[in-house]
């Protein structure tokens, strides 16, 4: 009977594959010894010699864990949607914004910062007619929201059509529509929350370098209450204009799109709307000197409302103010109707 | 409601202006596995988006899990996972992030959401993967991620359409396997809506047929499939004559060829079929008991008993009918 120890088996166990094994590698050892014998020749050949293959691992065991957590209420649902979009733009781990999207939102954040650091460096050099282009006032005030050359041009719009693009587009390409609707979240929470979210990261943008310019004002120029309590009511106005400006622009965008399957689309066609038609309008109004064909404009109908409510010299001087007020009305009127339509005929169970 | 059936519904109807997508829908899914059966067309995605709350019923009743699909969908959306047939996943985000986001939607905290889409993720086969981009899975590898999110926080019921759609044959295994085990071992019930039958028949006990928005059958996948066992035979030599004699001592038989099958009902079957083949001189080269697959009778019903039958009980009341099942016309079967 031939019993190997356990000491004598791991020693075989641990001899290299050789030639008794079918499936030994031919090397150039084995081809030495197969014509040399450069071995012994004591190798005990009735023992059957293994390599020891097998890894040692970890064995998978599939094993249903139960969770007896409670599920919190509507406000929490929500808040994950916000969080979800806003937490996107500065780390992974949620909305995947792209790092294109995100450099540009930081190129325009510290372009909007212009007027901030030039009010900070009329303050330190102390030249008052350096501050009178560059310090608060109606115009300027006016123009970090609603001046057309470069905010409107190449930042506003330009931001909306990059963040609007695939919000809710890109739902409908990937389907993850059908995550948010299979669980507690209603069409309104749905279409609410991504719409402040794009809304939050514009007035990230446009209303906190306001408060910077506001603030930088205060500062370098050492202002007191007086000036505040002089001052406030239009900044005051400044910020409803900026909130105007981006409800319109989100609601046109989100509307564009919750048409599209891409982000493209949505993106270009916001781009063509306000830059477009403010074009067109421009164009008619120095050939034939009619105004008229701003109220198609959304920038147009923005800065006009702002003129007014901020109080700086109105360059829309035809037609009353209110005309632009109804004509702002009526698009995100339109807008959110294509928006809760096509949110509405969104599908679960295909898309 | 009775405490045994997950799912109910009483004369469930919804329509679409004049087209009716489900008819007077009498539903009842006792808990554990239940298999969605129906081609295209026939209300299965319709009848989905009722129980969850996500349509209006037109008329009837339902309840899920107790609660009233016209007035609780909330509630029921918060305690079902729904796993969509259709790419639902951010091809962007890596699988970790995409699981813990849809418990967060159910109202999860975020650390336990993502301490819990950890242990899904495990569960369901992509502990190793878990940080990787969507984008780059395989079908499998996001058929299994949609299946986390459904589980994250461990509903009880699971609504799977098309579990096991575009898989190969291992992920389709692993994937089965996993909803069985979820079934037996984590004690959760399924509703899975498929065409794979053979997928059907591995992880559920009971079955519901529908064909255009009519209840078709349902019951046991057992004993659906009781009801016409059969004896199969390859005959050499006198088929006919072996027809015509197992058809005068009052054998069922339906034949394709030298393929014969002779419905089982009795005791002496067997002897009957030999003795036949003794007397006629046919050679029986081959015999053995056919048990109908799921997909087998799900054609059959489809094709001649439709949606009149309601249950595996009434196809069992019926055995004239069911014996027709795919017969040819010139054989006495066809049209029940």
């Amino acid at each position: 009977m031939n019993e190997s120890t356990p000491a004598e088996s791991n020693r075989n166990d641990a001899l290299p594959l050789e030639r008794e094994s079918p499936e030994a590698p031919v090397t150039g050892k084995v081809r030495l010894e197969a014509a040399w014998g450069s071995t012994e020749g004591d190798e005990d050949l009735t023992v059957n010699q293994k390599p020891k293959t097998e890894n040692e691992g970890h064995v998978f065991e599939q094993q249903y864990k139960p969770w007896n957590g409670q599920l919190n209420p509507r406000w929490m649902r929500n808040w994950s949607i916000l969080r979800h979009h806003l937490l996107g733009i500065f780390k992974k781990g949620h909305r995947p914004w792209g790092v294109p999207i995100r450099l540009y939102l930081l190129v325009v954040f510290v372009a909007s910062l212009t007027d901030v650091g030039m009010t900070l460096i009329s303050g330190l050099i102390g030249d008052s007619g350096f501050h009178s282009v560059w310090g608060v006032s109606r115009d300027n005030l006016y123009a970090h929201v609603l001046g057309f050359l470069p905010r409107n041009m190449l930042y506003y719009p330009v931001v909306a059509a990059l963040l609007v693009g695939g919000v809710i587009s890109e739902d409908r390409q990937h389907g993850t529509s059908a995550m948010y609707f299979s669980r507690p979240i209603s069409r309104f929470d749905y279409v609410s929350m991504k719409f402040l979210s794009v809304a939050l990261i514009q007035a990230l943008i446009i209303h906190v370098t306001l408060g910077l310019y506001y603030l930088a004002e205060i500062i370098t120029m050492g202002r007191g209450w007086a000036w505040i309590i002089d001052t406030f009511p239009m900044f005051l106005a400044t910020v409803v204009s900026g909130f105007l400006l981006i409800f319109t622009y989100t609601s046109i965008g989100l509307s564009l799109s919750s048409v599209s399957k891409g982000k493209f689309f949505p993106g270009i066609a916001l781009l063509s709307i306000i830059l477009g038609t403010k074009v067109l309008a421009f164009i008619v109004s120095n050939l034939f000197d009619r105004e008229i064909l701003y109220l198609i404009s959304p920038y147009d109908c923005l800065a006009h409302v702002g003129q007014a409510i901020i109080g700086t010299q109105p360059t829309y001087d035809q037609y009353s103010w209110t005309w632009s007020l109804a004509s702002l009305a009526a698009m995100n009127a339109l807008a959110l109707f294509v928006l809760s339509t096509r949110v509405s005929s969104m599908e679960v169970t295909r898309e | 409601m009775d405490d045994d059936l997950i799912i109910k519904t009483s004369n469930l109807t919804k329509s679409y202006g004049p087209h009716v997508a489900l008819r007077n829908l009498n539903i009842s899914v006792p808990k554990g596995a239940t298999g969605l059966l129906g081609p295209n067309g026939a209300g299965k995605s319709t009848f989905l988006k009722t129980i969850l709350g996500l349509i209006q019923a037109t008329e009837g009743e339902g309840y899920v899990m107790g609660l009233d699909i016209r007035t609780q969908g909330d509630a029921i959306r918060s305690r079902i996972g729904y796993m969509p047939e259709y790419d639902s996943l951010n091809p962007d985000m890596e699988a970790i992030h995409q699981v813990r986001y849809s418990g967060e939607l159910l109202g999860m905290n975020p650390t336990i959401a993502l301490a819990r889409a950890h242990e899904t993720l495990q569960y369901v086969g992509l502990g190793e993967q878990r940080y990787r981009n969507i984008g780059s899975y395989s079908t499998g590898m996001k058929q299994a991620t949609k299946l986390a999110c459904a589980l994250i926080h461990d509903p009880e019921l699971i609504i799977a359409d098309e579990p096991s759609n575009g898989l190969d044959i291992t992920a389709r295994d692993y994937m089965i396997q996993t909803l069985t085990n979820t079934v037996k071992n984590g004690n959760r019930s399924v509703l899975m809506a498929s065409h794979l039958m053979d997928d059907v028949e591995r992880v559920c006990d009971n079955f519901i047929l529908l064909h255009k928005g009519k209840l078709a059958a349902q019951g046991r996948i057992e004993d659906l499939k009781g009801f016409d066992r059969e004896i199969e035979i390859h005959v050499w030599g006198g088929a006919s004559r072996l027809v015509e004699a197992m058809t005068k001592v009052g054998l069922k038989v339906r034949r394709e060829g030298r393929v014969m099958r002779i419905l089982h009902e009795q005791e002496d079957t067997t002897s009957l079929i030999l003795a036949c083949a003794a007397e006629v001189g046919a050679q029986v080269r081959r015999m053995h008991e056919y048990e109908a697959s799921l997909e087998d009778l799900f054609l059959s019903i489809m094709e001649n008993l439709g949606y009149e039958v309601k249950s595996s009980e009434d196809l069992l009341a019926s055995p004239i009918q069911a014996r027709k099942v795919d017969a040819p016309e010139s054989m006495g079967g066809g049209s029940a």
